[in-house]
């Protein structure tokens, strides 16, 4: 069975800029991986490459075994794949509810309502507000919102850019409880986070890149013993090590 | 002047306004999508209601068919403006867009021009000569019609916004282009719907006014005031597009009989560069928190 996701050799240009120069990458069936680097390595251009939303110059997207590199991005996220940007960007002018619909734009009309039920099970909160403007929400709520609306297309694999960004340690812990929940209902997820000994918990696989390139890829456990890393990303200096 | 008299006047004056609504209506349902401004949208209408009227004069179609005509023909012109002219500067800034539309109404007009003449003809009015005496008011058939049908137009066009897939994409794309993209909607496909629908609600409003200023290639500068109704209400807003056009018929229905005779057509203008002083929003018009 082909993988969920693979990335051959992908760059990224933003105008003269290179912003990928060739990442590989896969994502197995139902597995969680993790993107970690500095800003500015390529994390969000990544997931970018991989929704459509900006097109590589050179290497594959293959998704189930189909090429979808230079596929528009309605009929990616048709195919099973939704990104959850950074910063959110929910729709402040919808309801939850109607951002929960618009969500399902690509879903046939008599499965909506069981899609909507299954985010209102997920995230309770959002049930409860289903008819406020989402732009009233707190940024928590904000950030359920916009995963619950990312669910409603039925991904198989969910692309997810900084869920814990700018939340209070419990709320960005309730975050990553939900996300392994989804992933136990079978869906792959790929996720940029900037906390990365959080991260390394919750993914099986991570990748480390850096200016555009993959630097380091491994298991989850063994990245958080290795020195680069544990440098780099979880905060340890040499001399600060713990005995 | 008598109560009686006054009330005729704001219903004419509604009734107008209900054009200018829907003008508004049409232009702000592009700029929501694409935001681009179609300086076309005015003589989009007239080609759709000249169109209407040749089928009418040809075929003696009846009047309900040469609606139907007049609005199929603006959903053509509509889309291949479009797909023809407009896709092409997906990439071009907002003003060159704007450069463009501004070329294309001129084209058309001369286009009509040389199809129609520039002579004004009588178009048939779906309403009859004889005034509707309500107690001790009489108003004008016509003026009725135009605001009825103008409300059940709005009307449509709010439960397509609020209840259809179509609608609520096109707003989610009026908010945040990238998101909806994120959401599987067709962005490409949000501005071919904009500009048909823009397009066929301005044959609407061309087939309503017609009877009333006469058929003429000149016909589309009804659209400056569309353009008014729409800063009046804040750019953007479709039920300030309405407000906006309504309040935009009734002052400048009100103003001459204070003010000179000839401050009708100055009312426009005047009221636009009172509201873009006191409040440059528009009446319903939110201030706008754009990103950095």
């Amino acid at each position: 069975m082909s993988p969920t996701l693979t990335l051959e050799d992908v760059a990224v240009h933003y105008g003269q800029r290179l912003a990928l120069d060739g990442v590989s990458l896969t994502v197995e069936r139902g597995e969680i991986v993790t993107l970690l680097g500095a800003n500015g390595s390529g994390k969000s251009t990544t997931l970018r490459a991989i929704s459509g939303l900006v097109r590589p110059v050179r290497g594959r997207v293959v998704y189930e075994g189909r090429d979808i590199t230079q596929a528009p991005a309605d009929a990616i996220v048709a195919a099973g794949i939704t990104h959850v940007p950074e910063g959110r960007e929910i729709f402040p002018e919808f309801t939850v509810l109607e951002n929960l619909l618009v969500g399902g734009h690509t879903v046939a009309r008599r499965d909506v309502a069981a899609r909507v039920d299954r985010a209102f099970e997920l995230f309770p909160v959002l049930r409860e507000r289903g008819g406020q403007l989402a732009g009233t929400l707190s940024g928590g709520e904000q950030q359920m919102l916009a995963i619950g609306r990312a669910l409603m297309a039925r991904p198989r694999l969910l692309l997810l850019d900084e869920p814990s960004l700018g939340l209070a340690p419990m709320l960005a812990a309730e975050i990553f409880r939900t996300i392994r929940r989804i992933n136990e209902s079978g869906v792959a997820v790929l996720l940029v986070e900037q906390n990365a000994r959080r991260a390394l918990r919750l993914a099986a696989r991570a990748y480390v890149l850096e200016t555009g390139r993959v630097a380091v890829a491994g298991a989850s456990a063994a990245l958080a013993d290795d020195p680069r890393v544990r440098i780099a990303y979880l905060g340890f200096g040499r001399n600060a090590a713990p005995r | 002047m008598t109560t009686t008299a006054l009330v005729h006047v704001v219903v004419s004056g509604l009734a107008t306004g209900s054009i200018y609504a829907l003008v508004a209506i049409s232009l702000v349902i592009i700029y929501n999508a694409t935001r681009t401004l179609n300086f076309a949208q005015g003589e989009m209408l007239m080609i759709s209601t000249f169109v209407g009227w040749s089928a009418h004069a040809a075929l003696r179609l009846p009047l309900p068919l040469v609606l139907v005509v007049a609005v199929a023909a603006a959903a053509g012109l509509g889309w291949l403006v479009e797909r023809l002219i407009i896709r092409h500067a997906i990439a071009a800034t907002h003003f060159d867009v704007l450069i463009i539309t501004l070329g294309l109404s001129l084209v058309l007009r001369a286009a009509a021009g040389l199809v129609w003449t520039h002579d004004e003809f009588p178009f048939p009015s779906f309403f009859g000569g004889r005034p509707v005496v309500l107690g001790p008011v009489r108003v004008a058939p016509v003026s009725l019609g135009i605001i009825g049908g103008s409300l059940g137009l709005m009307l449509a066009l709010a439960a397509l916004f609020r209840w259809t897939r179509l609608g609520r994409a096109m707003r989610a794309v009026a908010q945040n282009q990238r998101a909806a993209r994120l959401m599987g909607v067709s962005v490409e496909r949000v501005y071919s719907a904009s500009w048909v629908l823009a397009a066929v609600v301005g044959a609407i409003a061309g087939v309503l006014i017609a009877p009333v200023i006469f058929l003429s290639s000149k016909m589309g500068l009804v659209a400056i005031n569309g353009f008014t109704a729409a800063v009046l209400g804040g750019f953007g807003s479709l039920p300030g597009a309405v407000v906006g056009g309504m309040l935009l018929g009734v002052l400048e229905n009100l103003a001459p009989l204070w003010l000179p005779a000839g401050i009708k057509h100055s009312v426009p203008f005047l009221l636009m560069i009172a509201i873009l002083v006191l409040r440059p929003s528009g009446m319903l018009g939110r201030v706008r928190q754009r990103k950095v």
